[in-house]
């Protein structure tokens, strides 16, 4: 234990990964097992590791430090090794062995990142990260994964490439190779952040999926293999919140960000027709809420968002398993073919219930203990247009991922689909991630317990001074206030169904900013080429037929009775001659 | 049409039950009052907005007007972005 604590946790499970392909010559099953095994070892380690910075390594003169367990990076650390065992049972009847050593890379990877003290270790365990997990999404059955597939790894590596540059810039301007808070101010701007910092926040940004950086979500999450679509909604997304609160806490900029980030998915989501890329808008969504934590900065805040990344990536990962059970039974998990399957699948579509309620924060629920507290961080700091868009953006949650999902998938019309319920493998993850999502919910103080520092929330007394306490979350007025908006929100449901008002599911393609990568810009340069093509057949022509004309002309002048061409008289030549011979004599005397 | 008519008749869960889901919906608004009427069993002395917050059914208002709006907003986006199911595989 003594040295292993130098080593990046998660190690044992990039290492062990490459071991599973020969354990498939002892059965076929087998290296699922073994991917089970070494998430749990590599957590019941993680457990054991203490607080504190170790695998100091010198590098060129400068000290990188592989390993910093803090309250952050173990939080972190303890969901995303939680997420790999939960992922791990579910994926325990796959065969494809290749799924499994990515998956452990890609896992171990993340755990890894999340631990790294300085930007080299976590530049190497991003880019790690990007090319490992690419392998689930070309595990994808369905049309264009491939693509899909290649278009993520190129955004993703584009990524790390901006984080390497970053912070190479920083290193050049005498900052060191460490990995903290880019500013020492508690609130501040991101134009009075260096060059190099705000190409790590753009690094951090596109792998959180900011506002138009955040297409590659929604574009490959959907079309990875029905167990790899779970690894991937735990670590990448999760893996830049870390990043974000660790380096840029109280960047203002990023409230804003985070408002447009919960807000522009949930329209999306209402009309998109296959579930799991709903869940990929929700998931944008999610990290909006974590992102404007970030940005407010506060203990509150970074709490709530830290805690929200906990909750989110049970809460997710169920809703992902659920419908990657619907797939997987089913194969499709577009709502206009679904719907009626609660008759054949009753345990999927309960612990769905589960997640759904957990991910719209009905009381009780993981989503209720950790998004309050980002709500309540930007009620504490006054800031009322937060306030409100948070707000809109839970009702937004409680359409799509509270109601579209469950109802359209096991409820609405019955498609007349009779499945089988989801294998036992599915069904013990699942019941785990749900058990988990009432256990947060109900024994909340366990999850504070793990948070950076113990929240705690300001208040105004009668006398106008401010006075903290620890943060509560059931207290009357928070349960009734979040019933309502929740319970009003299926009212709303309710009428627009009865009033035929709420949209139908179409079987359509939504376009989002990949359209500008996909369409637009391949459209445009095929375009350009045709201008150009065509330029140059003009700009061609007009020089053969300038080129003949000349030619013609000279041929005019040079032919034998043209005028230089002709044979002269010798008198002529004799006359100029003379004259020439004048003029040059004229010129020499005057 | 008569077949998928008489599967849904022959199968019919607790859930697809005409009297059922009257029943749920009933149970909804019922909730949904007693929710607006809860406000009157305590005092919120730390709204941070209590202009707002302290407003009788003001989360209620919101939560039904918020999901009416981003369901609104959903179909004037489709009319936008709205194209064949294969359009990037045309």
């Amino acid at each position: 234990m003594g040295s292993l604590k130098h080593l990046p946790p998660g190690t044992i499970m990039m290492l062990g990964a490459l071991l599973l392909p020969v354990l498939a010559k002892f059965g076929k099953k087998v290296p699922a097992i073994g991917a089970l095994v070494l998430s749990s070892i590599s957590f019941l380690l993680f457990c054991f590791t203490p607080a504190g910075e170790f695998g100091n390594v010198e590098l060129f003169g400068n000290t990188l430090n592989m390993v910093r367990i803090d309250s952050l990076s173990r939080i972190f650390g303890v969901i995303f090794h939680l997420a790999a065992i939960m992922a791990s049972i579910y994926a325990l009847h796959v065969e494809d062995v290749k799924q499994h050593v990515a998956a452990m890379i890609y896992a171990g990877g993340a755990i890894a990142a999340s631990c790294a003290g300085d930007f080299v270790t976590l530049f190497v365990f991003w880019e790690l990260t990007a090319v490992s997990s690419v392998i689930l999404v070309w595990a994808g059955e369905g049309k264009g994964a491939y693509k899909s597939g290649m278009r993520y790894l190129i955004i993703q590596v584009i990524s790390g490439v901006l984080l390497l540059s970053g912070a190479i810039m920083e290193f050049s301007a005498g900052e060191g190779l460490l990995f903290n808070k880019f500013s020492s101010e508690a609130t501040y701007s991101l134009t009075s952040l260096s060059p190099g910092a705000q190409l790590v926040l753009l690094a951090f940004g596109i792998k959180a999926a900011f506002p138009l950086l955040h297409n590659w979500l929604q574009d490959s999450y959907p079309k990875a293999s029905v167990t790899g679509t779970v690894f991937l909604s735990a670590f990448t997304t999760k893996l830049a919140i870390y990043a974000l609160a660790r380096g840029f806490a109280g960047t203002e900029e990023l409230i804003w960000i985070g408002c447009a980030m919960t807000l522009f998915p949930i329209i999306f989501a209402v009309i998109e027709n296959d579930l799991r890329r709903v869940l990929a808008y929700s998931l944008n969504n999610q990290l909006g809420f974590m992102v404007v934590g970030v940005g407010i900065g506060t203990s509150l805040a970074i709490n709530g968002a830290a805690a929200h990344a906990f909750c989110h990536i049970i809460y997710k990962a169920l809703l992902f398993m659920s419908m990657g059970a619907v797939l997987y039974r089913v194969g499709t998990t577009k709502a206009t073919e679904l719907g009626g399957l609660h008759k054949s699948m009753p345990w999927t579509t309960g612990f769905c219930l589960i997640g759904a309620g957990s991910i719209s924060g009905f009381p009780l629920l993981s989503g209720f203990v950790s998004k309050s507290m980002i709500i309540s961080a930007a009620g504490e700091q006054h800031m009322f247009w937060v306030w409100i868009i948070l707000l809109i953006a839970s009702a937004g949650v409680m359409e799509h991922s509270g109601i579209k999902i469950p109802f359209f998938a096991f409820f609405a019309h019955d498609s007349g689909k009779r499945v089988k319920e989801a294998p036992l493998n599915m069904l013990i993850a699942m019941g785990m991630a749900a058990a988990l999502c009432v256990g947060l919910g109900v024994f909340y103080w366990g999850l504070y317990a793990l948070l950076p520092s113990q929240p705690m929330i300001e208040h105004m007394d009668s006398h106008g001074h401010a006075h903290a306490e620890p943060y509560k979350p059931y207290t009357a007025p928070h349960v009734v206030m979040q019933l309502q908006l929740l319970l009003f929100a299926v009212l709303a449901f309710v009428f627009l169904m009865k009033t035929k008002l709420y949209p139908a599911e179409k079987r359509a393609t939504n376009l989002d900013t990949d359209w500008i990568y996909r369409r637009f810009i391949p459209t445009g340069l095929e375009g350009l080429g045709k201008v150009f093509h065509t330029l140059d057949g003009v700009w061609r022509s007009i020089a053969v037929s300038g080129i003949g004309t000349t030619i013609a002309t000279m041929g005019k002048f040079f032919n034998e009775r043209g005028v230089l061409g002709r044979p002269w008289a010798t008198s002529t030549m004799a006359f100029w001659a003379a004259v020439l011979l004048g003029a040059f004599l004229l010129i020499y005397y005057t | 049409m008569n077949d998928e008519h008489k599967t849904e008749s022959n199968d019919q869960s607790w859930f697809e039950k005409k009297a059922n889901v009257r029943l749920m919906i009933i149970g909804l608004i019922v909730t949904c009052v007693l929710l607006v009427l809860a406000e009157f069993t305590y005092t919120n002395d730390h709204a941070h907005f209590p202009e707002y917050e302290n407003f009788m059914g003001f989360q209620a208002i919101f939560g039904f007007v918020a999901f009416v709006v981003v369901v609104f907003l959903g179909m004037g986006l489709r009319l936008i972005i709205e194209r064949d199911e294969d359009y990037y595989d045309g």
